[in-house]
């Protein structure tokens, strides 16, 4: 399996001196091509900003984040932004659709802000797989909470990313829309052979991934392959003793 | 924290607003103060040493506040020195003459600049000038010349300098340079000043001047002088003695009266920018009170009264008015610079000295910049006040449209009024309406402002959505998003653009207008003229010269002199009825223009009714040296716009002591003549008098009708600020939404949008709010422009230009404002903290 993206040696130092705030100390780690990966770990423990880094929003104190062969420091403000445009996907919590536009207009937003012609066929088959046909000319206000995060979900998959970022996407929904989201997810990689790197903190959430990484005091203290929700929970039961 | 610093940004945006709106109103009252306390000091200076002022009593009053007055005798001056208390006395004359630069162009400004003088130079005890250089004039041959006068024309002391005047131009030797008071040319004024002997033979008549200057020796008061003087004349000798007082009083005050005009025709652009600035202050309360919904649906939630937040808002804005209105005034001080200098620019030259900042100046900017901003901040403070507390739950601002329905029709109402009683008018109903009916049109399209932007914003970003992509889609459904706010913030805008254009159209219309009356009123080839009209202008002998000269057939002239009418003051057109034909047009009514003669008049047909008066009547007239002579009806002529409503002959003021200019000279060129050779003739005969310049007919016309352009520029000028303001409210409201979007933002940039599509995006955003207002301004401009020439109709203004390169530069400027108003908006966009913006708490 190839490599989609990495961190090498990523350090993540706020503050200075004796307020100096280690948020990742020298983490190592890769996602591979076509695989779902989830970051878990207590609220501290760096994982927002690892995700943050690797996904080129924020950048980091030492070592370097590839993606796709391409060591993100070297890049303009520029350089980074298409990147993430062109070959980043992003699922955030909450507030991820543009309120002026519709819901196929934000689907397509990163490919028209890239002035490429969506893929037609490709868009159809995302818009499906997340079942929204007939909600396309809806502005978000007028989508629920589960709906806009379809959208999303359709936003991230539509321009063929190398790579999603998901960051809490289920957090704000209830327990079975979230479900939904999930399974959306999972499809995207197993039918659509996309890859997607989540950060969450709910158990079952993190359960449908094929990998979850575990990070405690920004370092990567844990991996778990397989995962069921006992299994995760019982990990992450560890970290409070 | 964040939102004590958004805070101050919003107190300071708000208080910019302030500070515009009442800096020009500062600026025009410090301007106009500062002026007339430099002319006061000015004449008390020069009057310093002048204890009594004998003139004549008849006189003529002319247009803004002037005079013509008759001349006395130089015989009183050993009259009045037989006075006891009398320790000298001097002719004193100041009239027009037009020094010649040595390049042998005139000196002073043709239009309406400030004037040209020739004088007398009065020494010993009434010394109104001190020499500075050089040496007083002793005789006919020399003159001494004004500091600013000499530089201009590049004089220095035995210098040959010619110098034109009634009489026509002669040749004289610099022995001086002499300053007034302490300026080196009172006004931007120039000065060619003689002996008493050499003046009244020059510019007025052997034995004739304007007054008589007395000197008292200190024995008795001024008072006490005057009337001692006074007694030494009769009835028939129709003089007046002044006190140095009060000729100083009441110089100060015929300057006073015209600086007065000024000072008003400047308070009108200073309110409108007021005004416009009322708008930006509005919106921006407005928009505050939106993003504050949830902090004061918090405070209504935890017990405040609506009437506490109302307060709170209020109270705000009375800090803002205050601190707002105090650095407007501040900014004043440059503004009256800037004033000075425009004006200056548009020929008309001000001396001011220091600055004058009277507690009335301020107090006035004060209470007037407090009082809009309270004005302003009312109905979004009610707004405010009405939050309901539930809305502490929502998470976004929020501002709320009324009912549409009731929108409309409040709108409609006024503008359906308005424009019904603009067709009344058309119909004949008093022009008086006309007021009512812009102020019910205006209302009506700003109250459906709200309903209307959001169309207009969709229709005027269609085309960009197509140019620019997604980027201009996202601009486009910005700018109609808040319907409401856009609506605000191009309503400064419609202001602005609508007083431009509806000045742009009256402009152009009167240009066409004057193209038609100029072209049919004159049928010569060529045309000799001064443009400063009412103020000196050609030698009445230059048309006998023109006439002598070979290859013109005829050569007419046309003056304008004021003479009492039946007792009233007016100014009256003098024409020369033997050689009028072919060149000057009359449509005479009654009678005929080549028959009129040196007992007759001829009068407008609209005044010969008011009057009265038809052929034959007897009307008495007095001319401005107190001839008087008894006139008849002679003809009746139809209205005309560039001919007074009396024309008499000029053979009328042959004999008398009347010093009459010629302002026009129509020439007619014999068939077949080479027109290169009569203008180089014309050319030489013109400069004999140093004074005048030769067009074509076609130039002529073109220039008459030019003349409308200077105002115009200079009415431009005083809207310029109102346009900054309106630019200014859009920068404003783009900064605030842009703040309020900062999670949009974040969320765009995380998605790939760079920052210069951000950058574009706000661009475009601002240029469709900006093309909205002119959009509309444009539209109201022109109806407004066509409702004042309507109303205009009766004073012979017939034409309606449509200014279509005025409109298109319009909106080409709209366009530009919008970009710039863009940039600072834009660069904060791009700064958004991408991770603040999606990092959810």
């Amino acid at each position: 399996m190839t490599v989609a993206a990495a961190a090498v040696h990523a350090s993540k130092i706020y503050g200075k001196g004796d307020s100096e705030v280690r948020a990742l100390d020298d983490v190592t780690v890769e996602f591979h091509d076509g695989e779902f990966t989830a970051i878990m770990g207590p609220s501290g423990s760096g994982k927002s900003t690892l995700m943050h880094c690797i996904a080129g929003l924020d950048e980091l104190t030492a070592g370097s984040v590839l993606i796709a062969g391409t060591d993100l420091s070297t890049l303009s403000d520029k350089e980074l932004t298409v990147l993430r445009r062109d070959q980043v996907g992003f699922i955030f919590q909450s507030f991820n659709l543009v309120p002026t536009l519709n819901a196929y207009e934000n689907i397509t937003l990163p490919l028209a802000l890239g002035g490429k012609k969506p893929n037609g066929e490709w868009v159809d088959k995302v818009v499906a797989t997340v079942g929204l046909g007939d909600r396309l000319k809806h502005r978000p206000s007028e989508l629920s909470g589960g709906q806009q995060q379809r959208v999303a979900v359709a936003r991230a998959l539509a321009n063929e990313p190398h790579i999603i970022f998901a960051d809490e996407p289920t957090g704000n929904l209830d327990s079975k829309t979230g479900h939904q989201i999930l399974d959306f997810m999972r499809k995207a990689v197993d039918e659509l052979g996309q890859t997607i790197v989540m950060v969450t903190h709910d158990p079952v959430a993190a359960s449908i991934a094929d990998r979850i990484i575990f990070l405690a005091d920004g370092k990567v203290v844990d991996e778990m392959r397989e995962p069921t929700p006992e299994k995760v929970l019982d990990r992450m039961k560890r970290f409070g003793e | 924290m964040k939102s004590v610093l958004s805070r101050k940004a919003r107190l300071f945006l708000t208080s910019l607003a302030v500070i515009l709106g009442t800096s020009f109103l500062a600026g025009a009252t410090i301007f106009t103060d500062t002026l007339n306390k430099t002319f006061d000091t000015l004449f008390a200076e020069v009057f310093e040493e002048v204890d009594g002022f004998v003139r004549s009593t008849d006189v003529i009053e002319t247009d803004f506040g002037g005079e013509e007055r008759a001349r006395v005798p130089i015989s009183y001056v050993e009259r009045i020195k037989a006075v006891p208390g009398v320790a000298d006395a001097q002719g004193f004359i100041q009239t027009f003459a037009r020094i010649v630069g040595k390049d042998g162009e005139p000196l002073g400004s043709d239009g309406n600049g400030p004037p040209t003088f020739g004088g007398t130079f009065n020494t010993g005890e009434i010394a109104l000038w001190a020499v500075s250089e050089g040496r007083a004039p002793t005789n006919g041959t020399e003159v001494i010349l004004d500091e600013a006068s000499a530089e201009d024309g590049k004089y220095t002391i035995g210098d040959t300098v010619k110098i034109t005047a009634a009489a026509g131009s002669r040749e004289f030797t610099m022995v001086g340079i002499a300053n007034y008071g302490d300026v080196s040319s009172p006004g931007g004024a120039t000065f060619a000043l003689f002996d008493d002997v050499t003046a009244m033979e020059f510019l007025t008549q052997p034995g004739l001047v304007d007054a008589i200057l007395v000197a008292g020796d200190g024995t008795v008061s001024n008072t006490t002088l005057a009337d001692a003087i006074q007694a030494q004349f009769g009835p028939q000798d129709r003089v007046e003695t002044l006190t140095g007082d009060e000729i100083t009083k009441e110089t100060q005050d015929q300057i006073g009266a015209a600086l007065d005009f000024l000072g008003t025709f400047l308070k009108i652009f200073s309110y409108i920018a007021l005004g416009v600035a009322a708008f930006v202050i509005y919106n921006v309360f407005s928009i505050s009170a939106a993003q504050r919904e949830r902090e004061n649906a918090l405070m209504r939630a935890v017990g405040a009264s609506k009437k506490q937040i109302r307060r709170i808002v209020l109270i705000e804005a009375l800090v803002i008015g205050v601190v707002g209105s105090a650095l407007g005034i501040l900014a004043g001080i440059g503004i009256s610079r800037g004033l000075s200098a425009m004006l200056k620019a548009f020929g008309v030259d001000l001396p001011s000295k220091g600055l004058t900042v009277t507690s009335s100046a301020i107090t006035a900017t004060l209470q007037i910049g407090v009082i809009v901003t309270l004005v302003s901040a009312y109905f979004p403070a009610r707004a405010a006040g009405k939050v309901p507390p539930l809305a502490a739950m929502r998470s976004t601002a929020l501002e709320t449209i009324g009912s549409m329905r009731t929108r409309l029709i409040v709108g409609f109402t006024p503008l359906l009024i308005g424009i019904g009683l603009v067709l009344a008018v058309v119909g004949g109903l008093g022009a008086a309406w006309i007021g009512l009916a812009v102020l019910l049109v205006f209302s009506g399209v700003l109250i459906l402002g709200p309903v209307t932007s959001r169309p207009l914003a969709m229709a005027i970003g269609a085309p960009i959505a197509r140019v620019r992509g997604v980027t201009g889609e996202m601009a486009r459904q910005n700018a109609a998003r808040n319907p409401k706010r856009t609506a605000r913030t191009a309503a400064p805008v419609l202001i602005g653009v609508a007083l431009v254009t509806a000045v742009t159209a009256l402009a152009a219309s009167l240009r066409a207008e004057v193209r038609d009356i100029v072209g049919e009123q004159f049928r010569g080839d060529y045309v000799v003229s001064v443009t400063s009209q009412g103020f000196g202008g050609l030698s009445p002998l230059l048309v006998d010269d023109i006439n002598e000269v070979e290859g013109v057939a005829n050569a007419t002239a046309i003056g304008y002199t004021p003479v009492l009418v039946d007792g009233n003051s007016a100014l009256t057109t003098v024409v020369d009825p033997a050689t009028t034909e072919g060149l000057f047009e009359l449509t005479m009514l009654e009678g005929e223009l080549s028959s009129l003669d040196a007992t007759g008049i001829l009068v407008e047909k609209d005044k010969a009714e008011r009057e009265s008066w038809s052929v034959g009547s007897d009307v008495p007239l007095k001319l401005s040296d107190g001839t008087e002579i008894a006139a008849m009806v002679q003809g009746i002529y139809d209205s005309n716009d560039f001919v007074a409503n009396t024309v008499v002959s000029r053979q009328l003021f042959e004999g008398t002591g009347v010093t009459r200019f010629d302002q026009q000279i129509y020439i007619e060129i014999e068939e077949g003549t080479d027109s290169a050779t009569v203008e180089a003739a014309l050319d030489a005969a013109i400069a004999e008098y140093g004074n005048g310049k030769v067009q074509s007919r076609d130039e002529f016309i073109d220039e008459q009708a030019n003349q409308v352009n200077q105002l115009l520029g200079l009415i431009y000028g005083l809207l310029a600020l109102s346009v900054i303001i309106a630019a200014v409210g859009i920068v404003i409201t783009l900064l605030l939404s842009v703040y309020e979007r900062r999670r949009e933002l974040g969320l765009l940039r995380a998605v790939g949008m760079t920052r210069s599509q951000v950058r574009t995006s706000v661009r475009w955003e601002s240029v469709i709010t900006s093309l909205i207002g002119a959009v509309a301004g444009v539209i109201l401009g022109l109806g407004l422009g066509f409702v004042i020439i309507l109303s205009l109709a009766d004073e012979g203004l017939s034409n309606y230009a449509f200014p279509v390169g005025g409109i298109v530069s319009i909106l080409i400027l709209s366009f530009i404002v919008g970009v710039l108003a863009s940039v600072y908006p834009a660069y904060r966009a791009t700064r958004v903290d991408v991770l603040d913006a999606i990092t959810t708490t």
